[in-house]
Order: C-alpha cells, then structure tokens, then sequence
C-alpha cells in the first residue's frame, strides 16, 4: 500500500517547487497540469482503496517528530477529509486547463502558486497532529494572499491585505485555543500529545465549563471565519471578487473551515459547558448567513460579488447542517462543502470568462450573451441551476439534507432558512436573465465564445455536479458513516 | 590546579584573537584577506569544543566561572553568531587596512559575551561585560567615514557607559546588603537583602543595567541608531549577539541571585515585555531604512524573550532560550542579506546611495541577488513567526507557555504583536519579489553566500527538527530553576 497521505502532500509540493523554476508559460502550465494530474491519480488510488463502511482512520501514518511536546507527524485520510481531497484534486487540474491561454506575467510563480495551494490544503484535510494541521492551515494562506496581491483586481492590495490580517488573526485565536487544549490535557494526563482525535477526546475531561467553553470558541472561531459566515465574513467578498479567476476558485476550494468544524469542533460540541447554547448560537449563525447572504447577493451590480455573497449564503448551511446535529443533517453539511465546491467553480469561471470577454462584471451592462457565448451559457446555466438548489443537482441534495433534517433539533431556524430560498432562486434567475438572455447589448461590441479548452474543463465539472445530483452515494455514504461515528458520542452522553 | 579543558573554547576565541592581532601588524592589506578565514576557523573549533562540552559541569576559579547547560547553550549562541559574521566580514573588511583590529575585536567581544555565561561572580560578569561592550563600541565606528556609524557608536558609546554605572551601582547596593558578589553566596544570604528596602533599589538598578543591553522599552534608545549606523555585520553581532549577552547575565541575575525578589522584577519584566514588544512592532511599521526596520524588530524579539521572565514557568525559560539561539540565526542572518544589499548598491553606484539600505533599494531583489533574496525571505518570516522555521517552533513554546501559566492576556498580547509584525515583513518581502529590479543582476559574493546559507540552515534545522534544541534548551533551564 502506498502512503497517499503523505504522498498527496508531497507531490504537488515537489510538483510546485520545480514550477517556480520555469522559464515559459508552457511549461510552467504543462509541468503543473502533470503535477496535479498525478495528484489527481493518486486521490483515485485512495478512493478506489478507500472502505466507506467504517469511520476508522485509514491510510494512517505516524512518525515521531518533537517528543518533547508530544507533536508528531502523523497523517491520514477517513470519510470526511476523503471527498474534499477528491474534490481539490478534481478541481485543480481542470482549473490549470481554465487558465492556460490567459496571459499573465510571472506564470510560473502563478502557477507554482496553485500546486503550493493544493498541498496546503490537502495537508490540512490529512493532519492528524495539530501542530501538522496549523502549520498547513497557515500555509494556505501564503498562496491565496500572493494570487490576490500580484494577480488581483484594482483593489488587490486592499483585499489581499483584508483577507490575510483577517484569517490569520483567527488562526492564532485558533492556535491559543489549541495550546490551551494542549495544557489542560497534559496536566490532566501527564503526557503532552498534540495528537488531534488524543485531545479531542480528552476533551471532555477537562477542568471546568467556563475553561471548555473558552477552548471550543477560540478554536471554531478560527474556523467559522474561514468558513466563513455571518458576522466574521467581510473579507470574503473583497478577496473573492478581486483575486484573479483561478485564485477565486482556489478560495472556493479552501474548504478547510468547514472541515475543522466535522474534524475537531463537532467532537467537542456536546462536551462544552453550555451545549444546547452553542448548538443555538452556531445554529443561528448558520440561518442568518443563509438569509442574509442571499439578501445582499440579491442586490449586487457586479456579478463576481453576487457570486461570492451567494457562496456566503452557502457556506451558512455547512453550519446550519453541523448545529443541526443529526447524521444525516451533518452528512447534509459535509456534501454541501463537496458540491459548493463543484457549483462555485463553474460559477466563477463563468464570472471569469464573461470579464476577459466584455470587460465588464456589471450585470447590467451586459445583457444577451448567450446570442454571442452560447457555450459559456449552457455551463452557466447549469452553475446557476445547481447553485439555486434545482433538483437533480448536487446543490438540491445537500440543501434538502440539511434543511430537512436540522428540522429535529432547530425547527425555528429551518424556516428562516426556508425564506432565502424564494430569494435565491430569485437572484440567480435575474442575474441570468439581465447577463445573459434578451436583447444584445450592442455596446459590448464583438465578444467571442470561450476557447474549447475552458469549455471541456467547465463542461467536465458540470458532468460531475449533474452526475452527482443523480447518485451521491460515490461520497454521501462515507459522509453518512461519518457522520454517524460523530453523532454517536452525542447519543452515548445522552445530550 | 583547575582544569583549564573546560575553558578550551574560550582559550580557542582569545588565542585566535591576538594571533591575528599579531600577524595582521605584518601583513600587506592584499593579503589580510586570510586574516577572516583564521577567524572563522578559531570560532568554528571553539563551536566544535562548546558543543562536545555539553553535558559537563564544573564550577572554577573559587567558585567565579560556572560551567552548566545554561553557559554552554549561550556560548553555543554567541558562537554561532560570531560564526556568521566572521565569514560575512571577509567581504566587508576585503582591502581594509585594518582587518586585524575588525576580526580581533569581533572575537573579544565574542570572548567577553561567552565569559558572562559563565560568571557565577558579580565583578567577574561586569569585566566581561565590559570587555564585550568595550569591543562592540569600537565595532560600532569602525566606518571612521561614515557620519551614521559614528553618530550610533558615539550614542551606543554614552549610554552604554551610564548603564554599565548604573548596573556597578545596583551591584554595589547587593554587595552591601549581603557582603558577597558571588552569585551563589548572595542567593544564600538573600534574607538580608529582601528583608530592607535597598532590595528595591538593586532590583531597579540592575534592571536598568541590563535593560540597556537587552534593549528593552524605555532603555532602547540606543538600539535603533547604533544598529542602522554600524557596518551591518556589527549590527548582525550587536543585535545577534551582545543583546543575548545582557539575557543571559539578567538570567543568571535575578533568577538565580535575586530569587526571593521575584515578585518585584518579575511585575516590571511583565510590563517591560508588553510594552517593548509592542513599541518595537509598532514603531518598525513605518520604517523605510531595512536596518532600522530590523532594529526595532530587534526590539519586538527581546519583548517576546523577556516573556520569560514575566512567567517563569520551566517551559517559558525552555522557550525564553531557545528563542535566543533561534534569534540568533534569523536577525544576524537578517542583518547579514542588509550587508549583502548596502555591498550591492555602494559597488553598483545605483539607488539609494545616502540611505543604501533603504527599503527602495531592496526592489526587485528577487531577480538582483536570488540566493540573498530568497535567504531574506526565511529570515523575515521566521522572525514573523511562520511554521515550519526556528522562529514558528519558538514561539510555539514560550507563547503557550504563557497559556499553560494563566496568562492568557500575555500571550494574546504576544500573538497579536506578531500579526502585526508580519506586515511590515511581509512588505519587504514584496519589495524584494514584486516590484521591477532597478540595476542589473550580479553575483553574491561568496563570503555573504556562505553565511547566509549557514543561518538559513540554522532557521530551518531549529523549525523542521527542533527536537535536540529543545532538549538543550530545557537543560539549561534546569539550570535556573
């Protein structure tokens, strides 16, 4: 058996090291294309290798690395980190495919850039010591922030510096929440480990509520403005709508705060001081994020920003479906991350391809593209439909998994949810129909279609979110086993 | 007779030291170019014999030299930076008439540093401090040309004077009270010492004395001047080196000496490190000179190690220590890419040539000097703190010290003064690799590249493997508590 944990870090990484040292844009496109082809291989040998009927960590490696602190290096894959490394693998490579006509100075470092990102984030996904897992959680950083600051929009350097402050404020509010982990679990045992499943469990040992309270917030709240949502989200809209196309969908691959939510804040939840209270604040996040996500989406001009906002609103069901505590409205949650991720690429790619081609974002200066892009337009379509939450999309069963079944615990906050839906639906549909239906702006001028290899790597993942709106058991099963492994805990302590 | 075995990498230091006093007298400046490899040589034995002597203990001399695991990691310290600067400098002092006095007193300030790790006597650890101080004004203004090297070293000069009286002046009031300078001997009799108010009086003496050296807020005001002023290997060894010097003196000082007065200097360490951190971060923002920037950082990074003090805790001295070495690799290597730059830009006649180490003149760095760039690079993002180098594994292990110790508030404070570093790290950084070069690309000389690459190594060994050095660290905490 090879050790793909390790080896899905290491080749993108080994990959993006020699990219930064080419000379041509061919070559770094072609050298990173191969790189996260490999990867992409890789991924298929752990999926094809992988055993959905248990929520055991599988391909698990351990190395020690400081003893001192009890830190080592030890990776690993199960059901909730399997279809997020699936989807950045799928991803990424269609993405390099996207972008390898556009022109653009330093591709080489762009492009290097990209593969860095790629290890970073499926370091995350693989982790299983939390010093491992923040020292990845960090690095994703230092990519995004170099692809929105050199890369970026007119106001890059607002944007990039918003989102990097931001996060990475977060992240060492994370980090004290961790080292207060740590001490409190090493002076409960005698034995310091970071090892992340060891302190989770021990968890519910420790001290008092108030020191268990303190420790879950400060760690979620590294997560939840990752996420992000409502009210720790005001870096998103900046950074998404001035990174360049394919920094916007790395960011959208960046599922690494709804992953820490499944991995090590759901664990916690029914252990913390006041469970039924943060099972009500996160709940209400969640709900409120949706709501108003689609609000502000609603009356957006420019169409990059629409999207984002509508990511937010998204990203609000990852948390209502975790607050909601039941397997299947956890499994809702984490199919939701996989098919955002899917949805949000197409969607920014279209957003992408309409800006290089008219020059404009504006929603209402563009206006009957599909007579000039018909191409871009069924892809598009198929984007917006599943983003609306149509059925027979990955969108409608995520969404539905949630709603429905957060009903059990938060009735109250599904019918909130439930309003945003009409608003949803709604924005998309006036959004396509201003952009890209009707008469032709003539303004426009002459706008040519999107080359044929953006339409085979946008055409490629809409046959993924068609075809995984048909059958999600590929990934809803190992979610499901997941899911209910972490739900389990729940019903053992009877909260 | 004492065995004098244990003193070997000193006696290495001082014999290379007046060897190339000597022979340099007799040299043509052509050929004074040996002079640099002889000193690298003799601190690299005088590295090889400290670190073989780990592990021994010995006290000297009745009782006035100690050697622990706290003087052998501190020599281990100043050693490794002497080594860098030594091998930079043989560029720096290339066709100088006077390489032998510049390598003599690098390698007796190093001496004098390495002296006061071991002093376990209060007259013992002043001479030695006064041997490094006296070494380090003269390398201050070694530049007799230069107005900003003379202006640093005359104002490094005075205040370092007043600080060494103030520091004899806080030890004659503990000499007074308790009849001895030995530090063993005073923590013996502290009662007496404690017990009157004259405690006080010594604590803030001594405190103001060492201050000085370590540079803390309000005792820096020295630091920024003589760091921008000095020939940037000097500021390497100043703020590498000699400020490690006045960390290891107030350790042996106050926690082994002044214990029973812990809750005093202990509250003022606590306030000093707050503030310190956050005035040097603060005040390294809008700095345009790359020296300077370093300077303050240099201060913010002393904030962060005085952190030990202010917890006290076993893994806040561990991480109080290793920190120091980790400083040592990432400033003096810092300070070292500046010398690379000012070389750049006094040889090319191009740029910014009244402020050469301007942030202007770091433009496109990147593509100028790739291997000084890419070195610059590790150095300021250790310095800031990101994983995977010494300075991520440092304050990993003194900022959670802090949370293991009740004070969360201190580390929040800490964290937070990092985030805020990384801006002004980061905008280097940028400058170096994102901005268009202004001159043409040119060949780093080897001396530079070599002591680059070895603090490189050094940041990047001490954050991939920091195992060992923790070990060592944690021994020489031992020593303390």
């Amino acid at each position: 058996m090879l050790p793909v944990a390790s080896l899905l870090i290491l080749v993108p990484l080994i990959f993006a090291a020699v990219t930064f040292f080419t000379k041509t844009k061919e070559q770094a496109a072609g050298l990173a294309f191969l790189g996260s082809l490999a990867t992409l291989g890789l991924t298929l040998y752990a999926y094809l290798n992988f055993d959905s009927n248990t929520a055991a960590m599988q391909f698990f490696e351990s190395i020690e690395w400081i003893p001192l602190l009890g830190a080592k290096y030890s990776v690993g894959i199960d059901g909730v980190s399997m279809p997020l490394i699936l989807l950045n693998a799928i991803v990424i490579p269609f993405l390099i495919l996207y972008s390898w006509k556009e022109e653009r100075e330093a591709p080489n470092r762009f492009y290097g850039l990209i593969l860095t990102m790629q290890a970073a984030v499926i370091g995350v996904f693989v982790a299983l010591d939390f010093m491992v897992f923040y020292i990845f959680w960090e690095l994703t950083l230092i990519p995004l922030f170099f692809m929105v600051n050199i890369w970026g929009g007119e106001k890059r350097a607002h944007a990039s510096y918003k989102f990097f402050i931001y996060t990475h404020v977060a992240s060492l509010v994370m980090l004290l929440g961790i080292f207060g982990l740590f001490y409190a679990s090493w002076q409960q045992t005698g034995v310091p480990t970071f090892d992340i499943r060891e302190l989770v469990g021990q968890f519910q040992f420790l001290g008092s509520g108030l020191l268990r309270n303190a420790i879950f917030l400060s760690i979620i709240f590294g997560f939840l403005a990752k996420l992000p949502v409502f009210p720790f989200h005001s870096w998103l809209p900046d950074a998404y709508t001035e990174a360049p196309t394919a920094g916007s969908v790395l960011f959208i691959l960046l599922k690494i705060g709804g992953y820490g939510l499944f991995r090590i804040s759901l664990p916690m939840l029914p252990n913390t001081g006041n469970p039924e209270l943060m099972i009500t604040v996160l709940g209400l996040l969640g709900a409120f994020s949706i709501v108003y996500g689609a609000l502000v989406a609603l009356r957006q001009k420019d169409l990059k920003r629409m999207i984002a906002y509508s990511s937010l609103s998204h990203m609000g069901y990852v948390l209502l479906g975790s607050a909601g505590f039941v397997a299947l409205s956890v499994s809702g949650a984490m199919f939701q991350q996989f098919s955002h991720g899917l949805i949000m690429s197409i969607m920014f790619m279209s957003a992408g391809a309409i800006q290089t081609g008219t020059g404009t974002r504006i929603i209402n200066n563009l206006g009957g593209l599909a007579k000039k892009m018909p191409m871009l337009a069924v892809l598009m379509m198929v984007g917006f439909m599943a983003s609306l939450g149509l059925p027979g999309l990955t969108g409608f069963i995520a969404e539905f998994l949630v709603l429905a079944f957060s009903y059990v615990n938060l009735p109250g906050f599904v019918l909130l949810a439930l309003l945003a839906i009409v608003i949803t639906a709604g924005y998309h549909l006036w959004a396509m129909q201003r952009a890209m239906f009707g008469v032709y702006n003539e303004k426009l001028g002459d706008v040519r279609d999107i080359n044929s290899l953006q339409v085979f790597s946008m055409a490629v993942i809409a046959l993924l979110v068609i075809y995984f709106g048909w059958n999600p058991n590929p990934v809803l099963n190992m979610m499901i086993t997941n899911s209910e492994a972490i739900v389990s805990l729940v019903a053992a302590l009877g909260v | 007779m004492e065995n004098l075995m244990f003193l070997a990498p000193e006696i290495a230091v001082a014999a290379t030291g007046l060897i190339i006093l000597l022979i340099g007298v007799f040299m043509s400046p052509r050929t004074k170019n040996v002079l640099g490899y002889l000193a690298t040589l003799g601190v690299l034995a005088a590295l090889v014999l400290t670190v073989r002597s780990f592990g021994t203990e010995a006290t000297m001399f009745s009782g006035t030299v100690s050697i622990d695991a706290l003087s052998q990691f501190f020599k281990l310290v100043f050693l490794t930076v002497s080594l860098i600067v030594s091998l930079a400098s043989i560029k720096y002092t290339e066709n100088s008439d006077h390489t032998e006095e510049f390598y003599t007193l690098v390698l007796f300030a190093t001496l004098g540093m390495m002296v006061v790790a071991s002093s376990n006597d209060f007259i013992l650890l002043f001479c030695a401090f006064e041997l490094a101080s006296f070494a380090t004004y003269a390398l201050a203004g070694f530049e007799k040309q230069n107005p900003g090297s003379l202006e640093g070293a005359m104002k490094y000069f005075m205040i370092g004077a007043v600080s060494s009286a103030l520091m004899l002046f806080g030890i004659s009031f503990v000499y007074g009270a308790t009849g001895t300078t030995s530090i063993p001997m005073i923590a013996e009799n502290i009662s007496l010492l404690a017990e009157s108010p004259i405690g006080i009086v010594a604590v803030v003496l001594l405190i103001a004395g060492f201050g000085f050296k370590m540079a803390l807020v309000p005792f820096h005001m020295w630091a920024p001047d003589a760091y921008q002023g000095s020939p940037s290997v000097v500021s390497s060894l100043l703020s590498a080196g000699s400020k490690k010097m006045g960390f290891v003196a107030a350790f042996r000082v106050f926690i082994l000496a002044l214990a029973a007065l812990q809750p005093d200097w202990q509250f003022a360490f606590t306030i000093l490190a707050v503030v310190t951190m956050t005035f040097g971060n603060v005040v390294a923002v809008s700095q345009t000179s790359v020296k300077r920037m370093l300077a303050y950082s240099s201060l913010a990074q002393a904030g962060y190690i005085a952190m030990a003090f202010a917890v006290m805790t076993p893994m806040a001295l561990t991480g109080g220590i290793f920190y120091t070495l980790a400083h040592a690799f990432m400033k003096g290597g810092a300070f070292i890419a500046a010398a690379a730059v000012v070389w750049m830009i006094t040889t090319q006649r191009t740029g910014d040539l009244q402020v050469p180490d301007h942030l202007d003149n770091f433009r496109g760095l990147g593509k100028r000097m790739p291997l000084a760039a890419l070195c610059m690079t590790v150095f300021v993002f250790a310095l800031a703190g990101i994983p995977l180098t010494s300075g991520f594994m440092a304050k990993v292990v003194l900022f959670s010290s802090a949370v293991q110790a009740g004070m969360t508030w201190l580390a929040v404070i800490a964290i937070l003064n990092s985030a805020l570093s990384l801006f002004y790290y980061a905008r280097l950084v940028r400058y170096m690799y994102f901005l268009p070069p202004e001159g043409k690309k040119i060949g780093l000389p080897f001396p530079y590249a070599a002591a680059l690459l070895l603090a490189t190594a050094g940041v990047l060994v001490m954050g991939l493997w920091p195992e060992p050095f923790l070990q060592w660290a944690m021994e020489a905490a031992k020593v303390l508590i």
